[in-house]
This record gives C-alpha cells, structure tokens and sequence, in this order.
C-alpha cells in the first residue's frame, strides 16, 4: 500500500465532513425537538432567538459555556470529570465505519470512498464502541455520589446489557444476507430491486425483504432502548430520579451528555439505514458513478437518516415512559425470542436461497 | 514506526492500568481499570491485524462482563468498608506465593512464547475462526457452553433460595398482612 499526500488530504477531508454533520447534529436536533414537540402538544416552543427560534441552540451554547460547572464535595472528582468524556468517545467514533455516499472515480481514477474507515468488521467495531458507551453513563451515576444518579447509571446499565442482544442478533440476519460484516457490502447487496409479478418493481431494501422487515422493527426498538429515548429513557426518567445520572453536572459537563445522546441517536439512524433502509441507494434509481451520482446518494442518506431522527422525536412525545420491569420483560421475553426466531427464519430463507 | 509507538503506548497503558486494578482501594475504580486495561490489549490485536479478535476482546470483556461486574459492585455498596488486617504468617505466605508464581510464569514464557514467533501471518478473521469452532473445536465449544448454562442454573439456585415459590397461592399470600409471631 503506498499513499500520497492526496490520500491523506481526501481521509482527513472525510473525517472533517463526518465530524461536521455529526456536532451539527446536536444544535439541530435539539431545536426540531423542542419545536416538534411543542408542535405535537399544541404549543408554541421557542421562538424568541432569531427566526423561529433558530438561534436558541447558540444562546443554549453561550449558557452552557458561561454557567459556573459546579462538583459536588463528596463526588468522586476524577471519575465525575472524566464520565462525560467516557460518554462522548464512543458517539463521537462509531460513525466511521458507516458509508454515506456512493464511492466515484476522481479524475485520476483513484476510487473515492465516502467511508471514514472501510475496515472488514465494521459492524462489529460499532457493538464494540456502543458497548463502552454504558460506562459514562454508570461512571456518572456513581461518581455523583447520589441516590438518585446511582439508581439511573444502575438502570441504564441493566438496560443496555439486556437490549444489546436483540440488537446485536437482528442486525446479524441483515450481515447473513450480505455474507459480509463489511458495512459496503451490506450496502452493495440492497441496492437495485427486485420484481413482484413482473411488474412491480421493489427496492431490495433489507426492510422490504419477507424475512428481514421483523428484526428491523426488532432493531429498531432495541436501538431506542440503547440510546436512552423516551420511551425507554429509565437512566434519567426525569419523573422519578430528578434527572436521573446527570443530576449532579452542570455547564459544559451536562452539555456533553446531551450532545452524545443526540450524537449516539444520529449513529443509531445511520445504522438503521445503512442495515436496513438501502444505505444511500435511491429507490428505482441506478446513480451512475460520477460526481452528481455522488452527492445524490448523499442526499439520499441524510434524508433517510432525518427521517429516522424525525421518529425519534415523534416516538419520544408520543409514547409514555413505560414500567422499568416491563421494560425488562418485554425486553427479554419478547424482543429476544422475536430476534432469535426471526434469525432461524432467514437462515432457512438463505438455505433454500430464497433470499 | 508508528504501530512500534502505539505498541509501547497501548503496552504501557495495559500495564499501568492492570497495576491500578489490584492497588487501588476503591472496587470501582479498580473495574474501571480493568476496562481500560482490556481496550488497551484490544488495541494490541489491531496490531496483530486480527481487528475481528480486537472487535470481540471490547465487545465480550469490556461491554459485557465488565458491566455486570460493575453493576454489581456499585449495587454492593464497598465503599467504607475497612481492610481486614492480615497476620504476618499470611502476607509472608501471600508473598512467597506470588513471587514464585511471577517466576515460573516469566521463566516459561521466555522459553515458551516469546521464542517462537509463529511464520506468516495468522488468519484470525471471522470466517476461519467460525470454520474451525464448527469443525476441529465443535465438541469443546458445545462443551463451554453447557458449562455455561451450569454456571447460570446454579447462580439462579442460589439466589432463588429463600425467596417465596411461584406458586400462585403462596404469591397471593405474601400480599396479606404477616401474621406475628409466623
């Protein structure tokens, strides 16, 4: 393998895209939920800050910066300083390994990848990445050195081991259809269509397939579980921990928290997409592999990522919090046979190659 | 060049931490250690061009029993708790032991493993290793797993004991105010 300085100038180029859309996820997000929700209640929402109340993120910023970032006496002060930092790395990362676009020959003909990192276990790089997230979250609720944090870190912890596996055993029919654990291949392999009574023509999106619309409704659920949202928010479930983990943080240190929740929510959608909803195909369209099929199958991710994010706050002001041990039993007695079930179900359709 | 830098900075890492995990007094921190220890050692598998080994290692040690272990040491409360002191006749026999055992251990991996590096490269990806657990090893793999499921009955045994049987009457019952004196 030999590199250039081009090849380091077109990674780095990724990696500031990547990382661009990714912090610009937050200001946004917050405002379309506070809008959104304030939309599906009736009311009016913030509106004082610049256009419709575009700018109140800056002014929430400017505040977050300027407030006096308070550690409790009793706290554990390195932990409590490092939790939200433990919280951040791994939403800040995982979003490598994910394509975002349609790869194109430069005019050289280098191939462009609009992939951060093709590494040929990216799917897994994602569960292990995903995984550490739980510990800024427990390091937070126990280092606050507070009934209530503990109690949310604890929660939050029990939640995450316990809907992983169905998460982790949904996504892998998606991988079997591929043969891959490469996120391209997943990728190549949903895109084009297929034909229903020779004229019905219908994207080979993985959700459209007979086998797999089940495990992504599965993944779908246990990726609202792993990120913390309504209805399964029980590590602040603000109506009976105060605020749950984050209780104790202020300024900065609570504004982390919040950017990776809505960090680690854009790397779910991301994930959503490119597992299921054809990654940046675009449905009866064959991008050709040029510039302009490029930045179409770009647009084409980031509308479908924004959708998904949409459901995300339509789910979360819609659906109450539910019973922490239903979330256990559901979790466990439903969602994990529903995988298990679902993954013997493609295994058959593979072998009888159906599918 | 630089994997002989992020060798040495990832190796250090590992080992600093592996120390922070049997020095430190606080349990959690010590657990916390131990994460970073592990993610440390996954780092050296991405060395060794095996990124499916290192995905797993972060996956299984550091986002799974990790937790667990956690879990339970924040639910158990440690946090006062004072050392017990130890006779002299016990540290000497603590030391003494490990001391012997840190030899023998360096001794037989300077002989054993450091001497012969295997030749070419090792295929570690997640076809190979699926083909040889599901052919050469498919007898221990099913082996380990009914230990497993040993292991879970036997935690369930345990912690079931002493706790109101399922029965749908007796649950009824533990509803009732307690009678004194039962």
């Amino acid at each position: 393998m030999a590199f250039d300085g081009l090849d380091i100038a077109l990674s780095l180029l990724k990696i500031v895209i990547v990382l661009a859309a990714l912090l610009n996820v937050t200001p946004i997000m917050v405002w379309v939920e506070r809008r959104g929700s304030a939309l599906i209640q009736d009311r009016v929402g913030p509106n004082r800050v610049g256009p419709f109340g575009l700018f109140q993120a800056i002014a929430d910023a400017a505040k977050f910066l300027l407030k006096e970032d308070v550690i409790p006496r009793e706290a554990n002060k390195w932990l409590y300083t490092i939790a939200p930092m433990f919280g951040l790395i791994p939403a800040l990362t995982t979003i490598a390994v994910i394509p975002w676009g349609r790869p194109f020959r430069l005019s050289d003909g280098r191939l462009f990848e609009p992939i951060v990192a093709d590494v040929n276990v990216g799917i897994l790089l994602i569960f292990a990445l995903a995984s550490l997230s739980v510990y800024g979250i427990v390091t937070a609720g126990w280092a606050s050195n507070n009934k209530y944090s503990l109690f949310g870190g604890i929660r939050s912890s029990a939640q995450m081991i316990s809907y992983e596996l169905a998460l982790t055993l949904s996504a892998i029919s998606a991988l079997m259809v591929a043969g891959s654990l490469r996120l391209t291949d997943v990728v190549w392999k949903q895109t084009g269509s297929f034909v229903l009574f020779d004229t019905i023509r219908i994207p080979a999106w993985n959700i459209f397939s007979p086998a797999m619309w089940l495990s992504c409704i599965v993944f779908s659920v246990a990726a609202f579980a792993e990120t913390n949202r309504l209805p399964f928010d029980f590590a602040e479930a603000d109506a009976e921990l105060v605020a749950g983990y984050h209780t104790e943080y202020s300024a900065m240190k609570f504004a982390l928290f919040f950017m990776s929740e809505y960090m680690a929510m854009a790397t779910m959608s991301a994930l959503v997409t490119t597992l299921f909803l054809g990654g940046w195909d675009i449905p009866w369209y064959n991008e050709p592999a040029t510039f302009l099929g490029f930045i179409l199958s770009v647009i084409a991710f980031v509308v479908k990522v924004t959708f998904l994010l949409l459901t995300f706050v339509w789910v979360r002001w819609t659906i109450p919090r539910l019973k922490y041990d239903i979330l256990m039993r559901v979790g466990w007695k439903v969602f994990l046979p529903l995988a298990v079930v679902n993954l013997l179900l493609v295994s058959w359709f593979i072998a009888e190659r159906w599918i | 060049m630089i994997n002989f830098v992020i060798f040495f900075f990832f190796a250090a890492l590992a080992v600093i931490f592996a120390l922070m995990v049997i020095l430190h007094r606080n349990p959690v921190v010590s657990a916390l250690s131990l994460v970073v220890s592990l993610f440390s050692l996954a780092v050296m598998y991405i060395l060794l061009e095996v990124p499916f080994l290192a995905a797993l290692q972060v996956i299984i040690y550091a986002g799974a029993i990790m937790v667990l272990f956690l879990f339970v040491i924040m639910l158990l409360n440690l946090q006062r708790r004072r050392e017990e002191t130890t006779r002299p006749v016990q540290q000497f026999l603590g030391f003494t032991a490990s001391a012997a055992f840190a030899v023998a251990l360096i001794y037989y991996l300077a002989k054993y493993a450091v001497m012969t590096l295997p030749n070419g490269p090792f295929l570690a990806d997640a076809r190979t290793i699926g083909i040889r657990l599901f052919e050469t090893y498919f007898f221990p793999f099913e082996m380990v797993s009914i230990l497993l499921l040993a292991a879970i009955v036997g935690a369930l045994l345990l912690s079931a004991r002493g706790l109101p049987s399922p029965d749908p009457e007796r649950s009824e019952g533990a509803n009732a105010p307690e009678v004194p004196g039962r």
